[in-house]
């Protein structure tokens, strides 16, 4: 009679801890809405007040082997991408101001304005360096869930809030737990997918005193060419305050 | 007979100038000394206080390797060797009557060391680019047919002082090729430099000397209080400014420039004033539409003009260049829109249109290509007709306009990258007033992570008198790039 009693106890507080369990789950972020979670995921990517990273761009694109390291200052929506390396476009520098892009090289006169469409290098576009500003440039059109590499992610489905955003249509897998970015799915105007790109973490930095996962590489493939990769990796992130003088065309050039 | 012509006519290509004019001697060379002298003096100076840190650091528990380190991370520098060759093909027009005139040389070879050298000690940046050209020409036209040539040149075509007062205050002074706009066919809004460097990206603008204020007051606008001082090296042979009618001299010219930069559009007004009294409000913009989709403007309004325009009169050529609007009050604009396209692909194609009202009007360009017809022949006559027909040919060739005529058109296609390799850019423009065009090509093959091999081809469409073909039939240059 007492084992039954037990085994009853048992079941209920099975239940219960499920129960709990799911609702614990479901509810690792409660207070946070969806938008929260892409800014968050933005957050992760370089869209903080001031920061500065080094990216090695590698691209396998037609067979041939391409390679460039660039600095980026970003803040905000605006960033300053230097090139580094190698020595035939060192010097070279892109200023993205929001949706102003210009181009500037040694030995040219004058900084070019630029479309964000312009391929920077391999099967990264201009705003692919610095664009995270999904949160302002896209709406939330439906959110599911899913799993990538055994994580549970929230899936978005994100659409442009008008033409000025890089790309029409994007999916975008969002970590549950660690609320980054782990894969997005690019789309063109007429529905058909043409790159894809899954994201790491392994950086960090330090915010307000905490540290904060940040992207370490992105690696983007052409959906029409499988063959087509570029890497992206990440390093030397660091939070430093960034004046507006670094995104000042009048000083951009020397 | 071997005839020599007076400095004014001296290789002033003003439509295709090969590469900007060697200034030698005399004022031109003390300037540069005097603005060498400044650049050397705060290099030591930065050094001077750099030794002082590294003495410092010896009787410090800093090591000089910490020292060293932090030099190196302040010091940088670039250094591009270019070596190229031009054939070009002078036009046998009432410009330069057999080469005679403008006395271009067929062949050129070059070979250009251009180091840039930056040091950055917060608050003070200095930027120095010496550059040393070695030459060789070979006449196959005119006068000097069979000579040739060897010149070299030593200048810095470009440095600077710039003193960081504040986080958004900026205080510089130096020589430099201070330029802006949208615009590829020119930059109408600059009241400082005529040439926008863009048709030949390979050939450097020649530096001015300006002092700039630039103020910072939010992240969107910036204001800047500029001063042109001196010419610095655009200047011709003979020694008048780029850009100004034959024989003006240079002025001061003070601007106040006011950026805007929004989400995805930006705009900028610029105030000038030059001490001979000429005034302009210049003013450029643009807009990115999508993220194919770029549209832009710029212009410029004057009151009158400082170009020279034909006029009848009874001088021995029974006509002559005249400041005709120097008094003018009516307004005298300049616009130019554009647009371009970056396809899906790859590849960006842009559209602009410019109206230029300053520009000649068919009746003075008859009378324009008349008088030059003239002058041409009277340069052969010898004794003063002579000279006043060279006089004339070196004012029909510096007119102070960009543009001769009102309109004009470019189609340009931008394509970088392909393969991994090449950068493409092919460019029409087109004078729709007298047909002539002009088709440029811009192709850079690259040869591993250090070398580049370049090509700029230019055909002119046109007859004699036109625009586009009164100096050159063509002109081809190929060369390498190293970068180390």
């Amino acid at each position: 009679m007492k084992f039954q009693a037990d085994k009853r106890y048992l079941i209920v507080f099975v239940f219960a801890f499920i129960y709990c369990l799911s609702f614990f789950v479901s509810s690792v972020h409660p207070q946070m809405n969806p938008k929260d979670i892409l800014r968050k995921a933005d957050e992760a990517r370089g869209n903080a007040e001031g920061v500065e990273w080094e990216i090695a761009i590698e691209s396998i694109e037609g067979g041939r082997q391409q390679q460039r390291t660039i600095r980026v200052t970003a803040r905000g929506f605006n960033s300053l991408a230097e090139f580094l390396a190698p020595p035939n476009v060192k010097g070279q520098k892109l200023l993205m101001l929001d949706r102003n892009m210009w181009f500037a090289k040694p030995g040219l006169s004058k900084a070019v304005p630029i479309s964000p469409r312009q391929k920077l290098v391999g099967g990264a576009a201009n705003g692919d360096i610095a664009s995270t500003n999904y949160v302002g440039d896209y709406k939330i059109v439906q959110t599911s869930e899913d799993i990538v590499n055994k994580e549970p992610c929230y899936l978005f489905d994100l659409s442009a809030v008008d033409n000025r955003a890089t790309y029409d249509r994007i999916k975008y897998w969002i970590s549950k737990e660690r609320l980054v970015g782990l894969k997005a799915e690019f789309y063109t105007v007429s529905g058909k997918m043409f790159k894809t790109a899954a994201f790491e973490y392994e950086n960090s930095i330090t915010v307000d005193g905490r540290p904060r996962e940040f992207i370490s590489k992105m690696v983007i493939t052409s959906a029409i060419i499988k063959e087509d990769v570029t890497t992206m990796s990440y390093r030397k992130a660091s939070i430093k305050k960034v004046p507006d003088s670094i995104f000042n065309l009048n000083l951009l050039t020397r | 007979m071997k005839h020599s012509y007076p400095n004014e006519t001296q290789k002033r290509i003003e439509t295709i100038p090969p590469h900007p004019p060697f200034v030698k001697g005399g004022w031109g060379d003390f300037q540069v000394k005097r603005r060498l002298l400044i650049v050397v003096v705060l290099l030591m100076s930065a050094l001077g206080w750099w030794s002082e840190i590294v003495m410092a650091a010896e009787d410090s528990p800093i090591s000089l390797a910490v020292i060293q380190k932090t030099l190196a991370e302040h010091f940088s520098w670039d250094l591009r060797i270019l070596t190229f060759g031009i054939i070009q093909e002078p036009s046998n027009s009432s410009q330069n009557p057999g080469n005679n005139f403008l006395q271009i040389p067929h062949y050129t070879a070059d070979l250009e060391i251009r180091p840039d050298l930056r040091l950055n000690i917060d608050p003070l940046e200095l930027s120095a680019k010496p550059r040393m050209r070695l030459e060789y020409s070979i006449w196959r036209e005119g006068y000097r047919k069979g000579e040739s040539e060897w010149s070299d040149d030593w200048f810095i075509n470009e440095w600077l002082a710039r003193w960081k007062v504040r986080e958004n205050l900026f205080l510089s002074y130096g020589r430099e090729n201070l330029q802006w706009g949208p615009s590829f066919l020119f930059s109408p809004s600059n009241p400082f430099f005529q040439e926008n460097g863009r048709r030949n990206p390979y050939l450097e603008v020649p530096g001015m000397d300006f002092g700039r204020l630039v103020w910072i007051p939010g992240s969107s606008w910036t204001i800047s209080f500029i001063a042109n001082t001196d010419e610095g090296r655009n200047k011709t042979a003979s020694g008048f400014p780029i850009g100004f009618p034959q024989g003006t001299p240079f002025e001061k010219t003070y601007a106040l420039k006011i950026d805007y930069t929004g989400r995805q559009n930006y705009g900028s007004i610029i105030f000038s004033h030059r001490e001979d009294s000429l005034n302009s409000l210049g003013f450029f913009g643009g807009w990115t539409i999508s993220d194919a989709i770029l549209l832009y403007g710029e212009g410029v309004i004057t009151q009158g003009s400082k170009a020279l325009y034909p006029k009848r009169d009874s001088s021995p050529l029974g006509a002559s260049m005249q400041k005709l609007h120097q008094d003018d009050s009516t307004i005298k604009p300049v616009l130019l829109v554009g647009g371009s396209y970056t396809f899906a692909a790859s590849g960006t194609l842009s559209v602009e249109y410019t109206y230029s009202s300053p520009g000649y009007s068919d009746a003075e360009t008859d009378r324009y290509y008349s008088l030059r017809h003239r002058a041409a022949e009277a340069i052969s006559l010898g004794g003063l007709v002579s000279a006043l027909g060279q006089k004339t040919l070196g004012q029909t060739v510096n007119t102070g306009l960009r543009f001769l005529r009102k309109n004009y058109a470019l189609l340009q296609y931008t394509q970088n990258n392909i393969k991994n390799k090449i950068d493409l850019t092919l460019r029409w423009t087109q004078n729709l007033n007298d047909g002539s065009g002009q088709f440029t090509t811009v192709v850079s093959y690259s040869l591993g992570n250090h070398l580049e091999l370049f090509s700029v081809g230019t055909v002119m469409a046109g007859g004699k008198n036109t625009e586009f073909g009164s100096i050159l039939d063509y002109q081809c240059m190929i060369g390498l790039k190293y970068t180390f």
